[in-house]
């Protein structure tokens, strides 16, 4: 297993983290990018320009993790996205973060491209928010509540169906 | 649509454009600033993990995340998960929407409508819902009229979700009292409806009641209105799902809401099976365990119906519980279990052995021999049965319910293919020959079966292939075997047939003999025979002449009757009450039934005439040889039919691919037995036969056979015995070619085993092969039979004609033929008749004509030997004249010139000896021999006069002319 080839990226921050190329190659943005360097170059650090240094490693945690897992599929049909559901142990565990760490990790995946890590990323999020009121949610997202009165009351009515009795 | 940002950064700013793409988003998207916010991609790919209420409370924090929540593609999609959406119906809604439009548009602006309206502006939508269609909800529609169609599109998919708007809040106020006080999840809220304090079931009309029955049905595609469409099927089934999904465990199922509310079962079922298709949409989290609760409480149902129904059929409660339970089950998830339990409770299967038992069959004391009446008893009962629950199938389940056929594949496999497999082994127990007669049999008998069955009078797609599959498979794993056991059995018979009869052949070769010369005076009969022999082979002959038409040949029917006790002879008629019109057999070539019988008859008469050379081969061998290959080849023909062409409709049922490739094995199998019927009939029997009757014929000797004739005491009989019998086995062996010609054509051209053309196949190359063999041995035996012919010929002028009678005593003056004259053409004339009709007919004028050359020879020969007086030389042109007359009727004109010749040559002897000078002018006269005689070979016959001596001087002086005289 020496021969795990190794390579080099550098977070935002410019700190400089080796990692074996296999684990890194899950990111579906570095693996391309490695393809297309030339061969002699891979020794370069890769900047990773827009994931500072505490997230990139929690990626590359993530990453280190499910080297083993199966490459996703290419079909992006919504039935599939249904198929991988729960969300496993080590990834719960692994989620067990701040929102904002949680949010970066989201970005940074989607950045990188690592499209099982976006979905559990997206997962714990819709956990989170699960059953919450508008309010809480606007809390949650930092979002303004731009509706009139009015406006609101018509949606609440042009959704009443949804609504438990 | 960048994302969730604080109000101030970008609130009021149309969306950013989306085409920077992820990089430039996330490069744009100022981390340290924006520590809680998410791009909208990502919030996208969130929203679909959400439970519905949690969905819609996202809608209500801020006009972005309501465009993205009212985005229809999200809708569509859990539409889509339920199979409820249908894009081309979309596209049709919403062309037909644009040109109604389009025309008010154009009406409202004094524009005159065109003839194609809008058909390209409603292709921009085509793609299918684009998630900025409802992002323009808010548009004006003052922005929207304008002259972009593209503008258009989106104003009207956001028009159309407008103009639903108004019927759902006319639903929501039908319920004005719902309270929300459980906005969380899917909460188990509803206070089960007990029949007295529910309002919501209470409130809700009847007819809303039965709406939801078949709300998952009535959606419909519709762009712009997907989450609409869908909150109508939520508003309908959701408490409902919750209720069951909430539950962890199903003890009291009755304390449901689903059956509560509808306390009928075909209610309760019809809604369960909604909830199944709506469970599809529930992509929230945990929506394994939820559909697996959904699928066990289904799972209580399903059995508490099943009881019910397998209750309904066990007391035989058909057009009640039965009935209405299998269409309960059908409604909630397609009744694969009612159709099952049906099945394994099926009178039919379940009681296959009251159709019969295959050990019936086998009851007959002969080990050859295989009784299909218990069979066919069998299959009787059988297809009474399967009607009898065809019609029960009919009325008892829907007619979208695929139940018989799976019933007949059950049929097939478990109760015919039972009996058959039992029936087989145990046949092939008993004896091989057994094996086989049953396996065609039952063959047949699952034909008929087959098409005795009348399945339910209900359209299913590629039924009938099915069924067809379901026969097939009943005799696919037999095939093989069978193929194999015919060959083998066809192969082990003839050879020991043969054998048996080399080997009898063998014990009697010592009296073979007398054998020949006991029958020398039953020439009467023989003749008899042969001419009989020429009729039967003559008929048969006539019906190949007319091959083109149906094979309806009495010739094909002739092996089978003649060996009546054949153990396929009881099975070609099987009588069947119950299998009505078995058209397939209709153009058998069985009809005529009087002219076989007839035929039968005069071959079972040259049967017992053809003891004469049973020594050499024999007809009544080659007749079973030809009886056993008839027999091996239509069983194995059973297999190996062509597909009819596809208008019978009917028959059409019983071929399937299966057996159409082991119809191409068979077709390969039953040109192989016909290839080795004529390996064993050819080489080993006819071809020793004929190498025999050369030997014979080689051997032959006229004076030995003379003595023996003579001690015999009928030395009259103008005959040559191995020449007789030589004739004999060529008439015979020509009789067997036609036999397996008419055969050949009977068996495998119109039965289609063999193409007609098809000069390729095996069967085709080794019967050219067997007429050759056939030919050859019969034109060394005629070379043969030639010589010992004229040998014989020569023997009897030799050893009859008496010296007087070319040169009688003086003054005696007989006129009229010899006696030896007589004889030898009585001979020739009774060789050559025995070959016509029997051999090619080129062969046999070169046979004539070179035994009328060869006589001529053996007569310028005998001639020569004699001394002519003038008084015999009337006797001797009698002589001429009477074989000159025979050779006539040869119609062979050489021959006849050569006998004109002989005869112009007997006049010299009529001359008297006196008239020299015209003895030498007819000499001398070449024109008068036309050219056969040349004066020097006229000049040997004149020798023979009997006063030559005295007449030459004269003679020689008026030929070499005057002047010798002069000299």
């Amino acid at each position: 297993m020496s021969a795990v080839p190794k390579i080099q990226l550098t977070s935002s921050d410019g700190a400089v983290i080796e990692v074996d190329r296999p684990v890194a190659e899950r990111s579906v943005l570095i693996k391309h990018l490695l393809e297309d360097l030339p061969e002699e170059s891979t020794t370069e650090a890769i900047p990773v320009p827009n994931v500072n240094e505490a997230v990139l490693r929690k990626v590359l945690e993530w990453c280190e993790q499910h080297k083993k897992d199966p490459p996703p599929s290419n079909d992006e049909d919504s039935e599939s996205r249904k198929k991988c559901t729960d969300i496993d142990e080590w990834d719960q565990k692994f989620m067990q973060v701040d929102q904002e760490m949680l949010f970066e990790i989201i970005l940074a995946a989607n950045y990188l491209d690592i499209k099982a890590l976006l979905d559990v990323g997206c997962k714990t999020v819709a956990n989170m928010i699960k059953g919450k009121t508008p309010e809480e949610i606007r809390k949650t997202f930092n979002i303004q509540n731009d509706f009139t009165p009015e406006e609101e009351d018509q949606i609440r009515r042009e959704n009443e169906w949804a609504e438990d009795r | 649509m960048s994302g969730f940002q604080p109000a101030p950064v970008s609130g009021g700013s149309p969306r950013p454009s989306s085409d920077k793409g992820v990089l430039s988003s996330l490069r744009a998207t100022s981390m340290v600033q924006t520590k809680h916010s998410l791009p909208a991609e990502i919030i996208q790919l969130i929203l679909p993990y959400l439970p519905i209420p949690t969905l819609i409370n996202v809608a209500r924090t801020s006009r972005r995340m309501r465009e993205m929540v009212y985005d229809d593609a999200l809708w569509i999609r859990r539409l889509s998960a339920m199979g409820r959406w249908d894009e081309g119906e979309a596209r049709r809604r919403f062309e037909a929407d644009m040109r109604r439009k389009l025309q008010a548009q154009r009406a409202s602006l004094g524009i005159p409508p065109l003839s194609t309206p809008a058909g390209r502006g409603a292709g921009v939508g085509r793609g299918g819902p684009q998630p900025a269609a409802s992002g323009t909800v808010e548009t004006p529609p003052s922005q929207a009229r304008d002259e972009n169609p593209a503008a258009e599109t989106i104003f009207d998919a956001a028009a159309e979700a407008q103009q639903k708007q108004p019927p759902t809040q006319r639903q929501s106020a039908t319920h004005p009292s719902r309270s929300s006080k459980s906005s969380d999840g899917f909460e188990p809220a509803i206070p089960a409806p007990n029949g007295h304090a529910n309002p919501s079931s209470t409130t809700q009309p009847p007819n809303t009641l039965d709406a939801s029955l078949t709300i998952i049905r009535s959606l419909r595609s519709l762009r712009g209105g997907a989450r609409h469409e869908y909150g109508r099927a939520y508003k309908a089934l959701a408490p409902f799902y919750r209720d069951i999904v909430s539950s962890a465990s199903h003890g009291d199922p009755s304390s449901f809401h689903v059956f509560q509310t509808f306390r009928d079962p075909e209610q309760q079922a019809r809604m369960l099976a909604q909830l199944r298709v709506f469970a599809r949409s529930d992509s929230a989290m945990g929506w394994e365990v939820r559909e697996g609760r959904l699928d066990s409480m289904m799972g209580v149902f399903e059995s508490a119906v099943l009881r019910e129904f397998g209750n309904g059929v066990d007391v035989g409660d058909t057009e009640g519980r039965v009935r209405r339970y299998a269409r309960v089950l059908v409604v909630l998830n397609g009744g694969a279990s009612g159709v099952d339990l049906w099945l394994a409770r099926n009178p039919v299967i379940a009681g296959k052995r009251g159709f019969g038992e295959p050990g019936e069959c086998l009851m007959s004391l002969s080990t050859t021999h295989v009784v299909m009446a218990p069979a066919q008893e069998f299959f009787r009962r059988l297809v009474l049965g399967v009607n009898e629950q065809s019609k029960t199938i009919e009325r008892v389940f829907p007619a979208n319910v695929e139940v018989f056929v799976p019933f007949l594949e059950r049929v097939c496999e478990d109760v015919v293919g039972e009996y058959v497999t039992t029936l087989f082994d145990q046949a092939h127990e008993r004896s091989l020959e057994a094996y086989l007669s049953a396996v065609s049999a039952t063959f047949d008998l699952v034909m008929q079966f087959a098409n005795a069955i009348r399945p339910p009078n209900v359209p299913i797609q590629d039924r009938d292939e099915r069924m067809a599959k379901a026969m097939a498979e009943v005799f696919e794993p037999h095939i093989d075997l069978y193929l194999q056991e015919e060959l083998g059995f066809f192969r082990k018979k003839a050879d020991a047939e043969v054998d048996a009869w080399e080997k009898r052949l063998k014990d009697e070769e010592a009296s073979t003999e007398s054998f020949y010369m006991s029958h020398f005076s039953r020439q009467a009969e023989k003749r008899d025979f042969l001419t009989s022999f020429r009729k039967v082979v003559m008929m048969p002959v006539q019906v190949v002449g007319s091959i083109t038409a149906p094979m309806t040949a009495p010739f094909s029917n002739r092996p089978a009757s003649i060996s009546a006790a054949a153990p396929s002879g009881d099975m070609l008629h099987p009588s069947r009450a119950s299998s009505p019109a078995p058209t397939d057999r209709s153009n058998s070539p069985r009809n005529p039934k009087a002219p076989t019988d007839e035929l039968a008859a005069k071959a079972a008469l040259l049967n017992t005439r053809l003891e004469g050379i049973k020594s050499l081969f024999s007809i009544e061998m080659a007749l079973n040889l030809v009886h056993t290959a008839k027999t091996s080849l239509e069983r194995t023909a059973r297999f190996a039919q062509r597909p009819p062409p596809p208008s019978k409709s009917a028959p059409a049922r019983i071929f399937h691919p299966i057996l159409a490739a082991r119809a191409q094995e068979a077709r390969e199998q039953c040109e192989i037995i016909f290839v080795t019927l004529l390996q064993i009939l050819g080489s080993r029997h006819i071809q020793s036969g004929f190498t025999t009757a050369i030997t014979h014929l080689s051997a032959y000797n006229p004076r030995a056979a003379a003595s023996h004739a003579g001690t015999d005491g009928a030395p009259t009989q103008p005959r040559v015995e191995p020449l007789v019998t030589f004739l004999e086995l060529v008439n015979v062996g020509d009789l067997i070619q036609q036999m397996i010609d008419v055969f050949y054509v009977q068996e495998l051209v119109g039965p289609k085993l063999v193409e007609r053309d098809d000069f390729l196949s095996a069967a085709a190359k080794e019967k050219k092969r067997f007429e050759q063999m056939l030919d050859g041995q019969v034109a060394s035996g005629l070379n043969q039979g030639i010589d010992v012919l004229m040998e014989e010929v020569e023997y009897m002028m030799a050893t009859m004609q008496q010296v007087e009678e070319f040169c009688p005593a003086a003054g005696v003056v007989e006129v009229g033929r010899s006696e030896t004259a007589g004889r030898v053409v009585e001979v020739v004339r009774e060789h050559l008749e025995m070959l016509v009709g029997s051999t090619d007919r080129n062969v046999l004028e070169v046979f004539n004509q070179e035994v009328g050359v060869r006589l001529f020879g053996a007569l310028c020969k005998h001639i020569k030997r004699q001394r002519v007086s003038v008084d015999g030389a009337v006797r001797l042109i009698s002589d001429m004249n009477h074989y000159y007359s025979y050779i006539v009727t040869l119609k062979n004109k050489l021959l006849t010139e050569y006998f004109i010749a002989l005869r112009e040559v007997a006049q010299i002897f009529l001359i008297s000896g006196k008239h020299a000078k015209e003895i030498a002018t007819i000499i001398a006269d070449p024109d008068r021999y036309q050219g056969i005689f040349r004066p020097e070979d006229v000049y040997e016959f004149a020798e023979r006069r009997a006063d030559w001596l005295m007449i030459k001087p004269n003679v020689e002086r008026a030929m070499y002319g005057a002047g010798c005289v002069v000299m």
